[in-house]
């Protein structure tokens, strides 16, 4: 069955040239256009829309926004502009939009804004996980990884990664993805897109049709290009797009660790047990981010390759650490450098192990957090 | 403002991937090359997670950030010697300049700054050792460039780290640099893998300089009691070591013939 679209623009050469694309889109029927939004909301007893294009660079129109959700119950309320707004897209999707669409728009685009926001709408007050490390080497590319799976598998939501490791970053080859677009394109391009352009810098990941993976620069020295800016507003934009974030950051304190870490919900501060002196590098790490008024609930921490991987283990690192340690993981290096060399997770080929119990019970607390967050959404 | 004189060699330490053994390699060719009878110096540039001081069982009086803080104040009088520790195990005596102390201070820390420092401890030293963050950032470029030789170290691990590896030794090509100046070196530390050395050789598109025996227990060992290796020839590992030092160390006679000064056109210089 086609969708049954209203169009509301105020432009009337743009609602010339957005009818057109609405019309020549296979699978949409354009059943009704106005210039005025109280036009639509008084005539639309004599039709039945599925879809709603509204209009919101005309004052006023962003307060009618609850007007049309209960008017047209049925149909998704997608909001255009001619830019997009990340402070707008969380004010029109709380008074009850679907989506935004970045005007003017190409049938490919409206075709996809309406599958990626038709159904679930777009995401509101994602998480933003940001994995940061003192250290190189501390498995978090390897978490995150296996945590969107597991989080991807659980919540049946969408989960975006964004290799922000931008000289070597790894999760490309972690997928076995190779991307057309990295971070590098999307940050250059960002002032031009909406979430939906956005969304096609990702790439699917062919396992996990949830999971899509913004991809580190194919070269090292492509990773001066990612200016902070633009990196900031696209994780804003990508939290439209994404239930969940997850951010794998570059080791150390720099531009675009701190600023990911600014952006994020919760930051991981992560660490592979082996030299003797990651707790200490950790405790320093940790000193930064006490500046922050809500450090102690927003930063957590992590250690990987811990052997014996048990609660004992755990309570002692948190006492060398003098701070919570929120998560453990044990050594299942074989494990996860097989799957990892062949483009698979450890949580997909052996879900019984340790290693996957432990991130499991780490994605579990991550929905857990949302729902308390966040009350009642589903 | 152009200084003159017999500048040391720099050897520096780089990796792209983590946590393959850099502080290890760089602490005991400072150490091998004390035990030798040279003047050696070890940095530690990285800078905010270094662990130079920490494998040397060393709390350090003054750091990089206090000769930064010096040499800004007052660049005529600012004399670099003052802010090195001296590590002295048995007959190996060598100085170090440690990373700063707190986060703030190494995350401000200038290229030029770190630079000029590097430049003066040239003239004090035959050699300067510096341990690096494994990134292509500004100040590893700086390091590289002012480099006699670059110790770019390798460990066969599983493909995301050989992918790196690949990636920084190519990327470490086109910088330009003659070939004779970037040595690869294999820690085998990760004996577990299961991936040839010689695919890895040709994954690189060269072979490897020299190979560094897999003995884990000998350098944890070491780390944990504070003394670098080459003490004593008493492992594999520690022989690889000092025979990686004398290949350099040769290598360095055959190319400067002005080494022979010696001391006292070190003193010359030093009382100009």
């Amino acid at each position: 069955m086609d969708y049954q679209v209203i169009l509301i623009e105020n432009n009337r050469l743009m609602l010339e040239r957005l009818s057109s694309v609405i019309r020549a889109t296979a699978g949409f029927n354009l059943i009704a256009r106005y210039q005025q939004a109280g036009d639509a909301l008084g005539q639309w007893a004599m039709f039945k829309p599925n879809i709603i294009l509204l209009d919101i660079d005309v004052t006023g129109n962003l307060g009618l926004i609850p007007e049309f959700a209960s008017a047209f119950p049925e149909a998704a309320l997608l909001c255009v502009s001619s830019h997009w707004d990340a402070k707008d897209a969380a004010q029109i999707v709380k008074a009850g939009a679907k989506g935004y669409l970045v005007k003017p728009f190409t049938g490919e685009e409206f075709l996809e804004a309406v599958q990626t926001f038709g159904k679930s709408g777009m995401a509101l007050g994602s998480e933003v996980l940001a994995f940061f490390s003192p250290k190189g080497k501390s498995g978090k590319t390897t978490l995150i990884a296996n945590l969107a799976m597991s989080l991807a598998n659980k919540s049946g939501e969408a989960v975006g990664i964004i290799d922000a490791d931008l000289q070597f970053g790894d999760m490309a080859v972690f997928f076995n993805l190779e991307p057309k677009s990295t971070i590098m394109e999307a940050t250059r391009d960002i002032k031009f897109l909406s979430p939906i352009t956005l969304n096609s810098y990702f790439v699917e990941v062919p396992e996990a049709e949830n999971i899509h993976v913004l991809c580190g620069t194919k070269k090292p020295e492509y990773a001066e290009m990612v200016d902070v800016a633009s990196f900031e507003d696209m994780v804003r934009m990508a939290q439209s797009l994404f239930r969940y974030v997850l951010i794998d950051l570059p080791p150390g304190f720099n531009p675009i660790s701190l600023a990911a870490s600014e952006l994020s919900t919760t930051t991981y501060v992560m660490a592979m047990v082996g030299g003797g002196y990651e707790v200490l590098h950790m405790k320093r790490a940790l000193g930064i981010f006490e500046a922050w008024p809500d450090y102690r609930s927003r930063v957590k921490t992590i250690f990987t390759r811990v052997s014996p991987c048990t609660d004992e283990e755990r309570r002692i690192l948190e006492q060398e650490l003098g701070y919570p340690v929120s998560a453990i993981l044990p050594n299942e290096y074989l494990l996860v450098s097989a799957a990892a060399n062949n483009g698979r997770m450890a949580v997909d080929i052996q879900p019984d192990t340790p290693l996957s119990q432990n991130i499991n019970r780490l994605s579990e607390d991550i929905m857990g957090r949302r729902r308390t967050r966040w009350g009642a959404q589903p | 403002m152009e200084e003159q004189g017999r500048r040391g060699n720099v050897i520096t330490v780089f990796s792209t991937a983590s946590a393959v053994g850099k502080t290890l390699v760089a602490v005991n060719m400072a150490a091998e090359l004390a035990r030798l009878g040279y003047r050696a110096c070890l940095v530690d540039a990285d800078l905010q997670f270094g662990d130079v001081c920490n494998y040397l069982h060393l709390v350090p009086e003054r750091t990089l950030a206090d000769a930064q803080k010096a040499a800004e104040a007052d660049a005529d009088t600012f004399d670099v010697s003052q802010f090195l520790d001296v590590y002295t195990c048995d007959n190996i005596s060598f100085s170090v300049m440690a990373a700063p102390l707190r986060l703030d201070e190494a995350y401000n820390m200038a290229v030029l700054s770190v630079q000029h420092i590097l430049q003066q401890l040239q003239f004090h030293f035959d050699f300067v050792v510096v341990d690096t963050t494994s990134a292509f950032s500004e100040m590893n470029l700086m390091i590289m460039d002012m480099s006699t030789i670059i110790t770019f170290l390798g460990i066969v691990d599983f493909i995301p780290t050989i992918k790196n590896m690949k990636i920084g030794c190519d990327t470490i090509h086109s910088l330009g640099y003659e070939s004779s100046k970037i040595r690869l070196v294999l820690n085998r530390s990760k004996s577990k893998t299961k991936i040839d050395l010689e695919d890895v050789e040709r994954i690189l598109g060269e072979p490897f300089y020299h190979v560094l025996s897999n003995d884990f227990k000998a350098a944890w060992d070491a780390t944990a009691a504070g003394v670098p290796l080459v003490r004593s020839a008493d492992t594999a590992l520690a022989k690889d070591l000092r025979s990686l030092v004398a290949r350099f160390t040769n290598n360095e006679v055959e190319d400067d013939s002005g080494a022979e000064g010696g001391v006292s056109s070190w003193f010359k210089r030093i009382f100009k």
